[in-house]
């Protein structure tokens, strides 16, 4: 007998809302049904109303996990526009900031899997080792999340001999502690038999389906854009693709944990050769009409921004691809055939940022629920009516 | 003047007043365990270190608006939580503590009464499904199924684990059994293997991780809980703790030989022994992670019920022997 | 036996300190430049607004008090700033007159309450005094 289980907006499993429609027969699920759209904030609109440096900080409110990801993808696409060459200093902190997020990123999900399955003591021990890593951020750039350490051009803060001394502590530490989650997480049976042979995706359909980052890793299929098209300083840097056979959910987590263990040796590597000099280059006010499409390798996939300027000071157009968004058609498969009890791990383990993949909207007529997509001219079309053709304030308007 | 003695066991000790806050105070001694184990702190305000939390929470649950669902059936989601308080009440009332004459059996301490306590920690497995039914609520349908097939993995080796002790001390009597094993504490080590079966039986029945998957909060919101809230959700909270002391009280009282020694001294055994029980229950709780319940089954009929065979097969060689 | 392996880690843990800081009994230190809020030194800013341009929450306002006198009033929105330093880097003078401090225990209840201002007249920048120059080399004594 199928009936249909509404996992979300609200519920406990997912973090953020987001609408999974399930059909199941018993424990079985047949069918999945996504729907986005419940975390919208209009940020690409939000973007054509700010300047090149006020956008930096709308663009790391994209997420809050991986806002370094948004921030330098973004930036590095404006350097482009703008024919700035930021100095090799910045360059290796920006990197650098890079791959802390990224260990504290890969951290802060190997806890939650370990919630999701159960496994509170594993969660409580893995995010109290995640707090090294926040306090060293918050030493190198003034706060623990929402780092904002880019600016246009290079970054803002140095690292001096002292802090280098402390980041190199830090990870030794965590290199131990980590080497135990390793150890542990394939060891504990009911843990382990909670993960293997959960959400199957096999190769072929991982390429079929255009999935990203780890999700698609775990089957085997080998992309990553820091060895794809190497940008910046990842030319220079000894690392390898983490990836792993058994396209399950054991097989995500172990290539998490081999990344985290490859960002170390890239941190090490990073400021043991640090170059001297200035940290950023003065940046123009205004960029020359163009467009630039701008990669990054995120903790979750490849995260792609578009940006179109248009000789002024703030961008024509912004459009933000997060890699969340790619393994959504992915996630779709993995759910298929698959016990009830296993869609939070299946979900968590495509390593959901739902707030970063916000971009579709249906419009869903509230007296005769009629749904309907219309095209982003048409939509603007329709808000500037309804507005009565007014023109965009300069200020906003605060209602107290 | 027996009419007054039993009025006292009934409600002030080892009656209601005692089991509430001693049975707040075993939830305390768990939730602390449990965050020490984890590197944190557990409850630490409320009262000193923490010791009101449980009540703190049991309080304020009572303030909250009590919301019935309008397709639920009214009557039986109202009385479910007094019915499964009244029930793991009653099996209290049958431990031996205090409350018993060894040579007399009487009202609560008579030939056989393992077997009823037994019976009602099974009741509120049952209580929960009805909870979950009346809810009409498809995570708490969900969760009430999850509960009823959980029972048939576990009940089987819980029964066996706990009898075999009873039957090498040839007894159906919880007091007397304690008092055998009191008499000859080195026959405790051959129900070794029974312990631990009935320790990881009753961390299934009171569904705590590794099996609390009927309330898992990551996949069903709340399970058979989802849907009360307020007075009812108290009530059953309150359920689920002196569910906790029955149950640890009933291993203690076969297991580890009973509360000996009056009133005074009695109560020290029963806390310590209890506690003990209880500090194995959080170990195994936070050592573990959940399990899937196709994986509850396959482990209960392929590991704990032949090892609990095994122990049956232990005592009755052994009795053979001994006699 | 393998379902055992976490046993000693966890055991271990109960004759250790809790990892937790009893805020707010006990307060953890910030490091040296934590964003916290930014403030004005009235002392030094030119009124060259670049802080209220480039502020992405649009959270300072400068406003003309009295245009004779060049006296002007800064109004920083605490309640809307997001903490970015952006105004900091903005700030042309040397020394700075926008700063951040370490405060970040700001909460309030009336939203109203996190506004500061000041109100100040222009600083104005002085030319830095030419090097003196140096002594005329003395003639030398004839002899």
């Amino acid at each position: 007998m199928k009936f249909q289980i509404p996992i979300g907006p609200q519920h406990p499993a997912l973090k953020e809302p987001i609408s999974l429609r399930m059909t199941v027969e018993g424990e079985i699920i047949r069918d999945a049904d996504i729907r986005l759209g419940y975390n919208h904030r209009g940020v690409e609109k939000l973007a054509e109303e700010r300047n090149w440096t006020q956008n930096i900080y709308l663009t790391e409110r994209i997420c809050g996990i991986c806002s370094h990801s948004h921030t330098t993808c973004y930036v590095q696409g404006v350097e482009k526009l703008m024919e700035l060459a930021p100095p090799r200093r910045g360059l290796y902190i920006r990197y650098l900031v890079g791959e802390l997020e990224r260990v504290h990123s890969h951290l802060l999900w190997l806890g939650v899997a370990g919630h999701e399955a159960g496994f509170d003591s594993f969660f409580m021990y893995v995010w109290r080792d995640r707090e090294i890593v926040m306090d060293l951020l918050e030493m190198i750039s003034g706060n623990r999340v929402h780092y904002a350490i880019n600016a246009i051009g290079g970054v803002r803060r140095d690292i001096d001999d002292a802090l280098t001394a402390k980041i190199l502590e830090g990870i030794a530490t965590l290199k131990k502690r980590s080497e135990y989650y390793l150890q542990l997480g394939a060891n504990e049976p009911s843990f382990v038999a909670r993960l293997a042979g959960v959400g199957k995706l096999p190769k072929e359909r991982a390429i079929a389906l255009c999935a990203v980052g780890p999700t698609t890793r775990a089957s085997g299929v080998a992309i990553d854009v820091r060895k794809d098209d190497p940008y910046a300083v990842y030319d220079e840097l000894d690392f390898k693709v983490a990836t792993a056979d058994t396209c399950d959910v054991l097989g995500r987590v172990v290539v998490r944990v081999l990344e985290v263990f490859e960002s170390y040796k890239m941190i090490e590597q990073m400021l043991h050769s640090l170059p001297d000099g200035p940290v950023a280059v003065k940046a123009p006010r205004k960029a020359k009409p163009n467009e630039v499409v701008s990669r990054y390798e995120a903790p979750r996939g490849e995260n792609i921004h578009y940006i179109k300027s248009n000789g002024s000071d703030k961008p024509e157009r912004l459009k933000v691809r997060a890699p969340t968004l790619g393994n959504y058609p992915a996630t779709v498969e993995m759910l298929k055939n698959g016990f009830i009890a296993d869609i939070p791990l299946i979900f968590a383990a495509i390593d959901p940022c739902i707030c970063c993949a916000e971009r579709a909207v249906t419009l869903v007529n509230a007296r005769n629920g009629e749904e309907s997509i219309t095209s982003f001219g048409d939509l603007r079309r329709r808000a500037l009516a309804g507005h009565h053709n007014a023109p965009l304030k300069g200020n906003a308007v605060w209602p107290f | 003047m027996a009419v007054l003695r039993t009025l006292l066991y009934l409600v002030v000790y080892p009656g209601l007043i005692f089991l509430f806050f001693y049975s707040t105070f075993c939830e305390w001694f768990d939730r602390k365990v449990y965050a020490r184990l984890q590197n944190r702190m557990g409850p630490t305000h409320t009262g000193k270190f923490g010791l009101l939390q449980p009540i703190a929470d049991f309080v304020k649950l009572l303030a909250k608006e009590d919301v019935v669902p309008e397709a639920a059936d009214k009557g039986l989601f109202t009385v479910l939580p007094i019915v499964g308080l009244a029930i793991v009440s009653t099996a209290a009332l049958l431990l031996p503590v205090w409350n018993f004459d060894l040579s007399a059996p009487g009202m609560t301490s008579f030939s056989g009464d393992i077997i009823v306590v037994l019976y009602l920690l099974s009741l509120p497995t049952l209580i929960l499904f009805l909870a979950a039914w009346s809810s009409t609520n498809l995570f708490s349908t969900i969760g009430g199924t999850r509960v009823l097939t959980m029972l048939f993995g576990y009940e089987v080796p819980l029964f066996l684990s706990v009898l075999s002790p009873a039957i090498l001390a040839n007894s159906w009597r919880l007091a007397q059994i304690a008092a055998f094993y009191q008499r000859r504490p080195l026959l405790i080590l051959p129900n070794l293997l029974g312990f631990l079966i009935a320790v990881v039986a009753v961390q299934a029945k009171l569904e705590r991780t590794p099996f609390d998957i009927p309330h898992a909060e990551t996949e069903i919101v709340g399970g058979t809980f989802t849907e009360y809230s307020g007075k009812k959700l108290a009530l059953f909270r309150l359920m689920m703790d002196i569910e906790l002391v029955v149950s640890s009280g009933l291993l203690a009282a076969v297991f580890l030989g009973g509360f000996p020694g009056g009133a005074l001294l009695g109560f020290v055994s029963f806390a310590i022994k209890t506690l003990f029980v209880i500090f194995l229950l959080a170990l195994l709780r936070a050592m573990t992670s959940r399990i899937r319940i196709d994986q509850v089954i396959t482990l209960a009929w392929r590991y704990l019920a032949p090892l609990a065979v095994l122990q049956l097969l232990i005592v009755i060689l052994l009795k053979g022997f001994l006699s | 036996m393998k379902i055992a392996a976490f046993l000693p880690e966890l055991v271990r843990h109960l004759f250790k300190k809790p990892a937790t800081v009893d805020y707010p009994f006990k307060k953890l230190e910030v490091p040296e430049h934590f964003r916290g809020t930014p403030f004005l030194r009235p002392e030094r800013c030119i009124v060259c607004r670049a802080c209220e341009r480039d502020c992405p929450a649009e959270a300072i306002e400068i406003a003309t008090v009295n245009e004779a006198e060049k006296t002007f009033r800064m109004v920083i929105h605490n309640d809307r700033c997001i903490h970015c330093a952006q105004c900091v880097d903005s700030c042309p003078t040397d020394p700075k007159a926008m700063d951040m401090d370490i405060l970040f225990e700001i909460a309030d209840f009336d939203r109203h309450k996190l506004k500061k201002d000041w109100v100040y007249a222009r600083a104005v920048i002085k030319p830095k005094p030419a090097p003196p120059k140096a002594p005329a080399p003395e003639a030398a004594p004839k002899p």
